[in-house]
C-alpha cells in the first residue's frame, strides 16, 4: 500500500469508529447541502418555467361577431410592420371552434353543448407574440389607441401578467429564504464536522508523538484528518442525492407538466449527473476546509 | 544487517555526532545545557550518566532534533542539524532510532503492528514490511510474541519492542533515554545485553542511565553530566569517579 492508501484507510477507519458522532455530523452537513441545493433547483427550474410561460405568452384580441374576416386581416398586415411583434396570428372562429372540439373532447357536458348551440359562439382573433415579455404593455396600449379599437371586443392579456408577475415575486422570496438558511446551516455544518475532527485528533493524542519520533512526515500525520473531512462531506452529498429523490418523487405530480413538459422529477433524472458531481465537490470542499481548520488550529506537531 | 563500507568509510572520515560549544537554555533563563563539547565516533557505546535534571534527556534531545540548541552546533555525520528544514527532519530521525523509559508503543497495536507502523510512514511496501518486521522482532528475541498486545506483555518485552522499532531503519545510532528504568534487574540485564549486541553490529549507542550497576559493568565510555555540563569523559569508565572501597 501506499501512503495515500494508508492514510486513505486510516481516515476511514477514524470516520467509522466515530460511530453516532460521524452520523450526527454527516446529519447536519446533508441538511446544509439539501436546503442549498432545493433553492438552486428551484432556481433553476422556475427560470426554465418562467422562460416557458413566457414564450407562451401571447395577447389575444379577439374582435366583435360582426367584423368581417377581411377587415381583421388588414389590421394583421398593418400590424405585422411593428418592432415590438414578433408574429402575429389570425385565428378565424371556425378555427377557434374546431380547436375548441378537439381540445374539450373529452368533456361530455361541452360537447353535448355545441352539438346543441346554433351558430359559432366564438369569436374570430388576432394572436399577437411579442418579441419581449415586456413589451406586451406597449402592445395592448397601441391596440387600445388605434384606430380599429371599435372593432374589438375583448383582450385577453392582462390576467397572464398579474399570474408572472406574482410567480416571479414569490420565486425570488423562496431564493432569499433558502440561500440565507443555507448559509447558516453551511456554517454549522462546517463548524459540527470541525468539531467532531477535533474530537478524533484528541482520540490520537499520544499517537503524535510517537510518529514524529519514527520519522513520519508532516504531511502522513494530518493526510488522515482531511480524508476524514472528505468522507464527511462525500457522505453528505450523498445523503442529499437520495433527499433530493425523494422530494422530487414526492413533488412530481404538483409540477406535472410545468417544466419543459415534465416533472421535476424529469428534471432530477435529466440533471442527475451534474447535481451530483456540484454536490460532490462542495461536500468534500466543505469537509476539507473543516479539516484544515481543525489540523491548524489543534494538531501540534 | 547494512552495509560494512558504509560503516567503514564513516569511521574513517567523518565524526558521527559532534557537540561544539552547545547550550540550550530554555524559555525563563532555565540553562539546561552548557558549554557541551562532545564527539562521538560511529560504533561507539556511551553511557551518559548523571543525576535526575542534569541535563541528560536534554542532550539526547538535541541528537534527534526534538530540540535545537540555543547556541553551538549539533552536526551529525558533520552535517549541522539546524540546517536541516524543518519537513526534512522525519528523514533525518529515520536514522536514529529511539528508546524510552515509558516505551510510548501504541496500545492498540500488536508487537507486531508496532514495529510495522515506524516502516509504514517511510512508505514501505507491505511485502517490505511483511518480510522485515520479523526478522527484527526475532533479532529481539520477541519472535513468538508478534502477535500480542502491549498489555499482555511484560516490561521487558515491551522494551524489546520497542528496540526493534528502533532498528527497524538501519539507524547509525541508537538513542535510549533511561530505556531499563521501569524494568527488574534481569530484564534491565537482558535489554543492555541486547544492546550491546546492536553495537556489536555496528550501530552507535547512546545510552543514559542512573543505573550505577550496569554503567560499571558495562566499562566503556562514561560521559557524566552535572548541572548541565560535562564534567568527565573518560573510556572505559565506572558511573562515578569516586573510588569504591574495595
Amino acid at each position: 500500500m501506499t501512503k495515500i492508501q494508508r492514510t486513505f484507510k486510516e481516515g476511514l477507519n477514524n470516520f467509522y469508529r466515530n460511530g453516532w458522532l460521524s452520523f450526527a455530523t454527516v446529519s447536519v452537513l446533508t441538511i446544509s447541502l439539501y436546503i442549498i441545493s432545493v433553492t438552486l433547483i428551484i432556481g433553476v427550474a422556475s427560470n426554465i418555467v418562467l422562460k416557458n410561460i413566457q414564450g407562451n405568452l401571447d395577447v389575444r384580441v379577439f374582435f366583435k361577431s360582426d367584423v368581417e374576416d377581411t377587415k381583421i386581416q388588414e389590421i394583421r398586415s398593418k400590424l405585422v410592420g411593428y418592432q415590438e411583434i414578433k408574429s402575429i396570428d389570425f385565428v378565424s372562429k371556425e378555427k377557434a371552434l374546431e380547436e375548441f372540439k378537439k381540445n374539450s373532447i373529452d368533456d361530455q357536458v361541452i360537447s353535448k353543448t355545441l352539438d346543441v348551440i346554433d351558430g359559432n359562439p366564438l369569436l374570430s382573433s388576432l394572436v399577437i407574440k411579442a418579441k419581449s415579455p415586456e413589451q406586451y404593455d406597449i402592445i395592448v396600449k397601441a391596440i387600445n389607441g388605434a384606430a380599429f379599437s371599435e372593432d374589438i371586443g375583448n383582450i385577453d392579456y392582462k390576467q397572464n401578467k398579474d399570474a408572472i408577475e406574482r410567480f416571479i415575486t414569490i420565486i425570488k422570496l423562496v431564493k432569499q429564504v433558502g440561500i440565507t438558511l443555507g448559509i447558516v446551516f453551511i456554517f454549522i455544518g462546517v463548524l459540527i464536522t470541525f468539531n467532531a475532527i477535533r474530537l478524533t485528533m484528541y482520540a490520537h493524542k499520544q499517537e503524535f508523538e510517537i510518529m514524529r519520533l519514527v520519522g513520519a512526515s508532516n504531511i502522513y500525520i494530518r493526510m488522515p484528518f482531511v480524508f476524514e473531512g472528505i468522507f464527511y462531506g462525500a457522505a453528505s452529498s450523498i445523503a442529499v442525492m437520495i433527499a433530493l429523490l425523494v422530494t422530487s418523487k414526492f413533488l412530481a405530480p404538483i409540477t406535472s407538466g410545468s417544466i419543459a413538459g415534465g416533472d421535476i422529477m424529469d428534471f432530477y433524472l435529466s440533471h442527475f449527473f451534474i447535481i451530483l458531481l456540484l454536490l460532490l465537490i462542495s461536500g468534500i470542499a466543505l469537509g476539507t476546509i473543516s479539516a484544515t481548520i481543525a489540523i491548524r488550529r489543534y494538531l501540534k506537531i | 544487517m547494512y552495509n560494512e563500507k558504509v560503516v567503514k568509510f564513516l569511521n574513517k572520515n567523518k565524526k558521527m555526532l559532534r557537540f561544539e560549544n552547545v547550550s540550550k537554555i530554555y524559555p525563563g533563563d532555565f540553562v539546561a545545557l552548557e558549554d557541551i563539547d562532545l564527539k562521538v565516533e560511529q560504533g561507539e557505546f556511551i553511557s551518559i550518566v548523571g543525576h535526575s535534571g542534569s541535563g541528560k534527556s536534554t542532550l539526547l534531545k538535541l541528537v534527534y532534533a526534538e530540540e535545537q540548541p540555543t547556541s553551538g552546533i549539533v552536526s551529525f555525520n558533520d552535517r549541522p542539524l539546524d540546517s536541516i528544514n524543518r519537513k526534512h527532519l522525519p528523514f533525518y530521525r529515520r536514522n536514529v532510532g529511539t528508546v524510552f523509559q515509558d516505551f510510548k508503543l501504541l496500545p492498540q497495536k500488536t508487537a507486531y503492528e508496532n514495529v510495522a507502523y515506524a516502516l509504514e510512514v517511510s512508505g514501505e511496501s507491505d511485502e517490505e514490511i511483511a518480510e522485515r518486521v520479523p526478522e527484527i522482532l526475532d533479532i529481539v528475541g520477541m519472535g513468538s510474541k508478534m502477535g500480542k498486545y502491549p498489555r499482555q506483555l511484560s516490561g521487558g518485552e515491551q522494551q524489546r519492542v520497542c528496540m526493534a522499532r528502533a532498528l527497524v531503519h538501519h539507524p547509525l545510532v541508537i538513542i535510549a533515554d533511561e530505556p531499563t528504568g521501569n524494568l527488574d534487574p534481569t530484564s534491565t540485564w537482558e535489554i543492555i545485553q541486547l544492546l550491546l549486541k546492536i553495537n556489536s553490529l555496528g550501530t552507535t549507542i547512546l545510552l543514559a542511565t542512573h543505573n550505577k550497576v550496569i554503567v560499571d559493568k558495562l566499562n566503556r565510555r562514561v560521559v557524566e553530566i552535572d548541572d548541565g555540563r560535562i564534567i568527565r569523559d573518560t573510556e572505559k569508565g565506572k558511573y562515578s569517579s569516586v573510588k569504591d572501597k574495595a
